[in-house]
């Protein structure tokens, strides 16, 4: 996973290490500078080929059709942008929620099966991972759609009188993106799960608490650097869905990847696509930066 | 060898051949060989699918006949590539197969090299279809298709949009292109006066029906909403809806009047690699016999209009450009999309998603 890049990251215990290799005295390179030196080969790699195009591209965003913030203006005036960020959002932050609220469901779940229940249960999460999420799509409208399998069940037993529409809207989006995202957060929120020392929940109930008491104020707490981790993955890639809304919104749930493919291929305003791209890094760079002080995001990251 | 810019794959096989070639140099150069030697290839880039077999069929070893090579690319020329590719110096394309988009985005960009008419003839295309950056390659229309389990009798574009006749979902193309000129046509504007495009009006039209529309972004997509009895009416292109037609067994019906007949370009990118070659595959592709090829195959109606009388009785139905079908349609108007496409097609957007 991504993760494990920050978990190597033991810097901050190296310089208290009394038994630093000789090796490293001989040389006398400082211990931090031996690992940014290790280091150098990925960072190169990345600058090269990944900050270096990302910037070009994103600098078409001031400099296109003019050198300016013209561009950047739109963000303020432009009412089709506007309502664009709101649908993204929207969608985004509903996901997230829907997704986090199952996903601590089943994350519970697994901490407290049994070693061999575990392991099914962990390859029903892992392996829709492998599935493309084109597939995913269309296998969503086969169940999803009008004559789909669960709109006929529910109309043959009578639970229904006219097909829902779960598909088509934003419901149908919000279906199929939190379908994806669920391993994304299960994953973070198990993790922590397996952390938490069950003998405080033991305490807790020892000391009179009731069950739902002893998880309201143990548990909980205890499991939430997890759940916010979770849900700071998950907001992210749902900002940049692309696929499953084309597919599953009947063409009328625009969020802002589609709309700078739009932009980038059919209407040629590359100004106006790469403002929306640089717009969407320095949202996530900045969540990022502000959760960082309420959480330790490399403890986060790294307890995948 | 026998050319500097001669840079395919047969000019290293004479180079194989050893010093014998190398000898003869000056007498092959004259010879028909050495001419033929010295065409460039041409990369024809279409959609894909099966427009790739269609193509060589009907164009591919026409040309290659007459002594040329076109090389087809099925990845698709958006515009968004096209442009990139100008813009960076290293064009490896020499023929889009194109739209009216293309020529509206790109022509003001100074992206497109302008048709060599004096290789390409205007005489055997369409006058109204023959453009400074762009020549028609094969005609296709937008046309109402309907789900004839549904809808018992033969619809007409104003039952499009009543959803008492005809109750059940809708759908359009996610594309202002073709979708704003049949809402006017409903909406009673004559073909003949369609432009410029009171998008207003249209999109008032929509907005009457707007909660059932679904839009389609890809052709498969739109075969597949009606296929499954998703909608029971839709606007599509009329190649898909022939295919539905012979998949349902004619459950699937369309019919060309009140559609919009667009043409199909051939675009060149400015600085294209083959040169004046291009021009010389394209006109190449105007032969009436390969454009009838391209009908049987796709559905693609010929451009040509010597081609026309080519065509076989059976297949005139779905011939977007036979004379009867296209007296029963209205015509897409480049010149008004060169000034508003863009504009048009984003307040489209904006629309179809609030």
């Amino acid at each position: 996973m991504l993760s494990r890049l920050a978990a190597i990251d033991p810097a901050p215990t190296i310089g208290a290490d009394p038994s630093r290799s000789s090796l490293a005295r001989r040389l006398r390179v400082g211990g931090s500078a031996r690992y940014w030196l290790l280091m150098t080969p990925a960072l190169a790699l990345m600058i090269v080929f990944y900050v270096y195009p990302i910037s070009r591209v994103l600098w078409i965003s001031v400099t296109e059709p003019q050198p300016g913030l013209e561009n950047f203006e739109l963000l303020l005036t432009s009412a089709s942008i506007h309502k664009m960020l709101l649908t993204t959002a929207r969608i985004s932050v509903l996901t997230t929620l829907i997704t986090l609220v199952l996903a601590y469901v089943v994350a519970y779940a697994l901490v407290h099966a049994g070693e061999r229940a575990r392991r099914w249960m962990f390859l029903g999460v892992i392996v829709p991972l492998w599935i493309s999420v084109l597939v995913r799509a269309f296998a969503w409208f086969v169940l999803l759609r009008r004559e789909g399998l669960i709109n006929n069940i529910l109309m043959t037993s009578g639970v229904v009188d006219s097909p829902l529409s779960l598909i088509w809207n934003e419901t149908g989006v919000m279906i199929g993106m939190v379908h994806y995202m669920l391993p994304f957060g299960i994953l973070p929120i198990y993790a922590n799960m397996r952390d938490i020392d069950q003998r405080c929940i033991a305490a807790a109930r020892g000391l009179g608490a009731t069950r739902s008491e002893a998880f309201r104020k143990v548990f909980l707490p205890l499991s939430m650097p997890g759940v916010v981790g979770a849900g700071i993955l998950v907001f992210m890639f749902s900002l940049g869905f692309f696929v499953t809304p084309a597919i599953l919104g009947g063409g009328k749930t625009l969020m802002i990847a589609e709309y700078i493919k739009v932009q980038i291929l059919e209407v040629v305003r590359w100004g106006v696509g790469t403002m929306l791209a640089a717009t969407l890094v320095i949202v996530i760079g900045a969540l990022l930066a502000v959760l960082s002080r309420f959480v330790d995001l490399r403890k986060l990251f790294g307890s995948i | 060898m026998t050319s500097i810019d001669n840079s395919s794959a047969l000019s290293r096989r004479s180079l194989l051949k050893g010093g014998a070639a190398v000898i003869a140099a000056p007498a092959v150069l004259t010879s028909p060989l050495a001419l033929a030697q010295q065409r460039k290839e041409v990369v024809l880039v279409n959609f894909g699918g099966a427009a790739m077999k269609a193509f060589d069929e009907a164009y591919v070893q026409p040309f290659a006949a007459q002594g040329g090579r076109i090389v087809l690319d099925g990845s698709g020329a958006l515009n968004g590539k096209i442009l990139t590719m100008v813009q960076s110096g290293k064009v490896t394309w020499d023929i889009c197969d194109a739209g009216i988009t293309t020529l509206a985005e790109l022509g003001p960009r100074n992206a497109l090299e302008k048709i060599d008419y004096s290789i390409v003839d205007k005489a055997k295309v369409p006058a109204e279809f023959a453009y400074e950056n762009g020549v028609v390659n094969y005609m296709f229309s937008s046309v109402l298709a309907w789900d004839t389990a549904k809808v018992k009798e033969t619809p007409t574009l104003a039952d499009f949009f009543d959803l008492k006749k005809y109750p059940g979902r809708r759908m359009m193309r996610k594309d202002s292109q073709a979708m704003l000129e049949l809402c006017l046509i409903a909406d009673g504007v004559p073909q003949d006066k369609l432009y410029p495009l009171d998008t207003k009006r249209a999109f008032a039209k929509i907005e009457t029906i707007k909660k059932d529309v679904l839009y389609w972004n890809s052709g498969a997509e739109s075969q597949s909403l009606m296929r499954d009895g998703e909608c029971v009416m839709g606007l599509l292109w009329h190649t898909r809806a022939n295919v539905l037609k012979g998949e349902t067994q004619g459950r699937i019906a369309y019919t060309f009047k009140d559609g919009l007949l667009q043409p199909g370009l051939w675009v060149v990118p400015k600085g294209n690699p083959a040169g004046a070659e291009a021009f010389r595959a394209i006109a190449s592709m105007q032969q009436p016999e390969g454009q009838v090829k391209l009908l049987a195959a796709m559905g693609n109606g010929p451009s040509n209009p010597a081609a026309q009388a080519l065509v076989p009785p059976d297949l005139r139905a779905m011939n977007p450009a036979d004379p009867a079908n296209v007296a029963v349609q209205a015509k897409i108007n480049a010149a008004w999309y060169i000034e508003n496409h863009s504009k048009t097609f984003q307040a489209y957007l904006d629309f179809i998603s609030s």
